[in-house]
């Protein structure tokens, strides 16, 4: 089986003509079945553009992506969208949804999966993840009466309820204190593990570097270490 | 992916901000009362002014074709309703005249035109309700019968009838008198009609042929087959007059009042005006509620729910907005409808056909409001969200 993430001699420029800006510089790296892979860097290092392009939310330039066996080099808007339902993202803002409670929340995600054909069905699953990352007294919350660590771990339930083939993750705890950010990410990890999920982080944050199994750190577009 | 869950979350996503909602739902009424009002108006102007050839009591008519309104109609041959009678379907034949002379006010003696109505009264070719029980009195010479639906320039008739009985008026400079009301209305063409006998409509307008009469109503035998006497009668008549049906003849004096005046233009501007105005407000509605929710838009988007998707959402909100606007719109103008009707004596009434329409134009109203606010949605760009 190949891994799950695949670049190679991977390409990206903002801008046209004089004002050209590559911020990715012919970057390899793969990322293994079950693996936690972290990812820094200084700001303007291209670790978030290299994001988008692994989740299919930007066109690819340069080079070669294979993100769970699919190409994504010339892949239609349609095959993007399609990929995108088989990875959970998880963002610096928990964007969920200020008038769903938290497990209409949860819920949502789970319309696009044909194995989740009824609302029953989705609420349950639902209510399960939740109860694993510990909301289960909080299911019918809205989310501007939780905590910032609570809404982050809804977001997180919202990311994996689909058992995404791989998680994506930016700055997840940037918006959260030392305790709430320790915990959110120990959750994801464990949950993750349970699957065999992979995970690719992207953070600053040298407070969690200990859950990675591996570190890799960019500069100016391209991988040092 | 099943339909209704785009159009849930838009139902969600309204519920959740009430003040927005209600906000929204009184602009839609708005729109809606507004032009339910304009066409009710317009309806009911259009009914009033055919009052006259929706009174009268024919199976078909002769009309001169160059008539353009009954108000001022062109005259043609009398003999043409003696014609008539050569076909056997044919029972009676009963010329009305019409003109316009100068009445004067009983009470302050000002001048005004009042439409003059002359037929032969027991002969049963006319509807005016009232009009039966003054027969006998408006065969005396002399004497008329006033619409008590003229405008009020026209004197308190009625008042003046009631306080002291049938009473004398200067109308064309005969002195006339009035033995009772009838109810007609007054239209754009007539403020105010009166209503005699023939030969006292002679003895009022001296001036015209005698051989001549503006209108003939025709009653035929039961169970004649209208449509084939009409064909008969058409070939068998000189071109001078056309043969119509009581139909023909109301949609005649309606099409002249709605395609030579602008009148038909004015409501249907008004009408328009009222569906811009609520078609701004769904869109400012809708527009803030993407701008406000771009971030979690575009999260979507992230997660793999389609454009579409999320322009069937802006769409739902659009048609739950139409349908909660229309229902109390359309309740408050059956409302409205009555006390305007009771202030003004205008005809207004709900009518099915207008509120089959008027859904329609609210609905795509809203439509054309949500397409125009789905443009934001490229605004939600899920690249961005990292």
């Amino acid at each position: 089986m190949p891994p799950p993430v695949t670049l190679d001699g991977v390409g990206y420029a903002f801008g046209e003509g004089a004002l050209r800006r590559p911020v990715l510089r012919s970057l390899d790296l793969t990322v293994a079945a079950g693996e936690l892979v972290l990812l820094t860097g200084p700001s303007g290092s291209g670790k978030t553009t290299l994001l988008t392009l692994i989740g299919a939310l930007r066109a690819m330039q340069d080079g070669s992506c294979r993100v769970l066996g699919q190409e994504l080099r010339g892949a239609s808007e349609v095959a993007r969208v399609a990929l995108r339902r088989r990875i959970g993202f998880i963002f610096q803002n928990h964007n969920l949804l200020a008038f769903l409670t938290a497990r209409q929340n949860v819920a949502m995600s789970l319309e696009l999966h044909p194995d989740f054909g009824d609302e029953g069905k989705r609420l349950a699953a639902a209510d399960a993840i939740l109860d694993q990352v510990g909301l289960s007294d909080f299911t019918h919350v809205v989310p501007a009466k939780l905590s910032g660590g609570q809404r982050q771990r809804v977001a997180v339930a919202r990311a994996l309820v689909a058992r995404p083939g791989l998680i994506l993750a930016d700055e997840p705890t940037a918006a959260l204190d030392r305790q709430s950010g320790h915990d959110v990410v120990h959750l994801m990890r464990d949950l993750a593990k349970k699957s065999g999920m992979p995970i690719l982080l992207v953070t600053h944050d040298p407070r969690i570097l200990d859950v990675a199994d591996r570190i890799v750190s960019m500069e100016d577009g391209r991988i040092v270490a | 992916m099943t339909p209704w869950l785009p159009f849930r979350l838009a139902w969600r996503q309204l519920r959740a901000e009430r003040a927005r909602l209600l906000s929204a739902i009184a602009g839609v009424m708005f729109a809606c009362v507004l032009v339910f009002m304009q066409l009710g108006f317009r309806s009911a102007l259009f009914d009033s002014a055919t009052a006259l050839p929706q009174a009268l009591d024919g199976d078909l008519f002769l009309v001169h074709p160059l008539t353009t309104a009954l108000f001022r109609p062109e005259s043609f041959p009398r003999v043409r309703a003696f014609q008539t009678l050569a076909s056997p379907e044919v029972s009676v034949a009963v010329p009305i005249y019409m003109a316009q002379a100068i009445w004067r006010n009983p009470v302050n003696g000002s001048h005004r035109a009042i439409q003059l109505i002359g037929f032969d009264t027991e002969a049963g070719a006319v509807n005016f309700p009232g009009l039966p029980a003054l027969i006998p009195a408006l065969k005396r010479p002399d004497t008329i019968a006033f619409d008590w639906k003229s405008r009020p320039e026209f004197g308190p008739v009625a008042a003046l009838l009631s306080e002291r009985g049938p009473f004398k008026v200067q109308i064309a400079n005969r002195e006339v008198e009035i033995v009772g009301t009838v109810a007609l209305g007054a239209s754009f063409g007539a403020d105010g009609n009166a209503v005699m006998s023939e030969t006292n409509f002679r003895r009022l307008v001296s001036e015209r042929k005698v051989g001549n009469t503006d209108l003939v109503a025709l009653r035929l035998r039961p169970g004649a087959d209208t449509a084939a006497v009409q064909r008969q009668l058409t070939a068998l008549l000189p071109r001078d007059v056309r043969v119509v049906t009581h139909a023909e003849l109301v949609a005649w004096e309606r099409n002249y009042w709605e395609t030579a005046t602008p009148i038909g233009f004015i409501f249907a501007f008004g009408s328009l005006m009222g569906l811009v105005v609520g078609m701004v407000i769904v869109y400012q509605i809708l527009f803030a509620d993407i701008a406000s929710h771009l971030a979690e838009y575009a999260t979507l988007k992230a997660m793999g729910f389609s454009g579409g998707y999320l322009r069937l959402v802006v769409m739902g909100a659009a048609g739950i907005l139409a349908g909660l606007g229309f229902v109390p719109g359309v309740l408050a103008s059956i409302g409205l409808y009555d006390v305007v009707a009771k202030a003004t004596l205008l005809p207004l009434r709900m009518d099915p056909n207008r509120g089959f329409l008027v859904a329609a134009l609210i609905f795509a109203m809203c439509a054309t409001a949500g397409l125009l606010a789905m443009r934001k949605l490229r605004d939600a760009d899920p690249a961005d969200m990292f």
